[in-house]
């Protein structure tokens, strides 16, 4: 039999964006800084872009927080929550947080609670230098999903 | 009066990708254009960069299909140290490349398309999701997520990752395939095989209740292009240029991809930086070629493996001639999931595979280079030129939805012209020539991901500019 395509995880954390757009790869900076701390019960994911088959790795977790870069005006990260969307339809090759929860639970029948964590982000050209506000925000974000994920192993319900 | 609809998917970063529909004095549509994101940008950004890079920076472009363009670019790079790779790493390589095709084309049938075509085109749309296609139809979505995992797993074995593997490189590859990674594969064919098979099935009942759509989602006649063997077999990875016409008559054959642009030509639109190709003895009217499952299936004249060999028969049999139909790109997307499969668990049995002969070293020997590879989508062409130290001097990439550009604006306006009722913009046509497009599955994605579900909005605009109509779908 083929193996499971994911592992289980306490807090499963899904960076995603072009690491050569720029700012938009603060995703995937944030996953993998948050990746190299080894925080207990954390798993990371990192992807240019969300795509059904990420539904299982959600399903399969007890939080998932979902890290995008964000034009707009926020200079600080954003933590909010995410619920399923209506429909687990997905109409693009990229999908999104809602899509993928919802997707999650009519394919698995499963769908944990879910964090949308957004980094401010100003430019998005071809190139891998950061901003300095994105910067910084990489470095908060890491923050917060390490306090999140502290939370979640001591049982609390809500960040 | 003159009007025009405007179908206008918002994303974040590239800006607008859009549809717009004209329409004539008489209220009739009379053409459509679909506008794409273009990668002048990315060719730009690469200028300068030594080409050993390239296989490394290229598959960022996608993050749907990577391992095209890490392949394109590989074969650029062994172009222009002008060697032949090892037998190991062709094989290699090839083995890849039919896992992207699976799973991209699952992506494309199971979550894309499926939905409308099982649910209903005028079904609600919250009831036109994976959650009815559930309700409807047992274990397919689900079976159609482990299809794509299976098609990712191979491409992770191979190169450790299941997108943007560092693993092919000029002259070969890195590494070869390992038994344990063989035996993986081979455990899960089985439920592959299984998957194709029910949705082959499916898809030939919606056939026989869908002779409407197959008339009328992008039915006309145009070339068709792609790689064949020197045989005239499906190719994927290896190959020269074929171009077949509607009738079925090959046109031009065994073009060397370094040669393409002694057959292709780029035409270009109003309000678009996108660049259309067109075959160029024909010009841009009637040189419109289409790429892509459906033009590899009419330009080959055989798969070389057995189930999907009878599934081309059949397939051609929808053609007098080539198969003229855009919606049975739906049909030639499962029979060449079916034929990667087979050949996958042919490979298996290799051992070639499994060599460590797997790289060419050479020096810069060319100071031109192109790579083609069948991308799910069509085929790619990376095209560079180097000055003497191998720093990138120039780079074209031509991308199979460029290519198609064309054939789908023929689809949309043949769409439009059907369903269009006057000024007001209808669900059911909005329904419609969103399926028309997903038909050709264009990659919309491509460069960055896209700001989560993509926003449509279609406007009627009068030749003075107001807008008399607009319906806008989140």
């Amino acid at each position: 039999m083929p193996p499971p395509a994911a592992t289980p995880a306490a807090l499963l954390v899904i960076g995603y964006g072009n690491t050569l757009r720029q700012d938009d790869q603060a995703g995937p900076a944030v996953a993998e800084e948050i990746e190299a701390a080894s925080l207990p019960g954390v798993v990371t994911l990192v992807s240019p872009q969300l795509s059904p088959e990420h539904a299982e790795a959600v399903a399969q977790s007890r939080g998932v927080v979902f890290v995008d870069a964000q034009a707009g005006p926020d200079q600080e990260p954003r933590l909010r929550r995410v619920r399923p969307g209506e429909s687990s339809q997905v109409t693009t090759h990229a999908a999104e947080p809602r899509t993928l929860l919802a997707l999650a639970r009519d394919v698995y029948g499963r769908t944990p609670p879910g964090w949308l964590l957004t980094v401010p982000a100003v430019q998005f050209g071809f190139g891998t230098e950061l901003s300095p506000v994105t910067r910084r925000g990489i470095a908060r974000a890491v923050e917060k999903i390490s306090r999140l994920a502290r939370m979640k192993l001591a049982g609390a319900r809500r960040p | 009066m003159s009007q025009r609809i405007v179908i206008d998917p918002v994303t974040r970063i590239e800006g607008h990708a859009k549809i717009s529909v004209f329409v004539d004095d008489a209220g009739n549509v009379s053409g459509a254009e679909f506008h794409v994101v273009e990668f002048r940008g990315f060719e730009k950004f690469c200028e300068g960069r030594p080409y050993t890079e390239m296989p490394g920076i290229t598959p960022r472009i996608c993050g749907i299909c990577p391992v095209s363009h890490l392949l394109a670019s590989a074969k650029a790079g062994d172009a222009i140290m002008a060697v032949n790779i090892p037998v190991a790493a062709d094989k290699l390589r090839r083995l890849m490349n039919l896992g992207q095709l699976v799973q991209s084309h699952a992506l494309s049938f199971f979550h894309l398309s499926a939905p409308d075509f099982l649910l209903g085109w005028d079904s609600p749309a919250a009831q036109r999701n994976v959650f009815g296609l559930i309700a409807n139809h047992a274990d397919l979505a689900r079976a159609g997520i482990r299809l794509r995992q299976f098609g990712q797993e191979i491409i992770e074995v191979l190169g450790a990752r299941k997108i943007h593997p560092a693993w092919a490189v000029p002259g070969g590859v890195r590494s070869p395939l390992s038994k344990e990674g063989a035996e993986k594969i081979r455990a899960w064919l089985p439920e592959a095989f299984a998957t194709t098979r029910t949705a082959l099935d499916l898809f030939k009942r919606v056939l026989s209740t869908h002779q409407h759509e197959v008339q009328l989602y992008g039915n006309f006649p145009s070339l068709f292009m792609g790689l064949v063997a020197a045989d005239g077999g499906w190719e994927h990875h290896g190959g020269n240029l074929r171009f077949m016409d509607s009738s079925g008559s090959i046109i031009a054959d065994q073009i060397a991809p370094k040669d393409y642009l002694s057959v292709i030509g780029e035409s270009v639109q109003d309000n678009s930086y996108l660049k259309s190709p067109y075959y160029l003895p024909l010009g841009s009217t009637d040189g419109v070629y289409r790429v892509g499952p459906l033009a590899r299936l009419n330009i080959c004249t055989h798969m070389g493996v057995s189930q999907a060999d009878a599934e081309l028969k059949n397939f051609k049999s929808f053609g007098h001639g080539a198969v003229t139909s855009s919606f049975l790109y739906h049909y030639a997307r499962l029979i060449e999931i079916l034929a990667s499969l087979e050949w996958i668990e042919r490979y298996l049995d290799d051992a070639d595979l499994f060599s460590q002969d797997l790289r060419a070293d050479a020096g810069i020997n060319s100071l031109r280079g192109v790579g083609a590879s069948e991308a799910p989508r069509g085929t790619l062409f990376h095209d560079y030129t180097v000055d003497r130290n191998g720093l990138l001097q120039k780079v074209n990439l031509i991308v199979a939805t460029g290519q198609n550009n064309l054939a789908m604006n023929r689809t949309v306006a043949q769409i439009a012209q059907h369903f269009a009722r006057g000024p007001e913009i209808t669900e059911a046509m909005l329904n419609r020539i969103e399926h028309g497009i997903r038909c050709y599955d264009p990659c919309l994605s491509c460069s960055t991901h896209a700001a989560g579900r993509m926003a449509l909005l279609v406007r009627m605009i009068a030749p003075d500019g107001r807008v008399l109509h607009e319906v806008r779908r989140d």
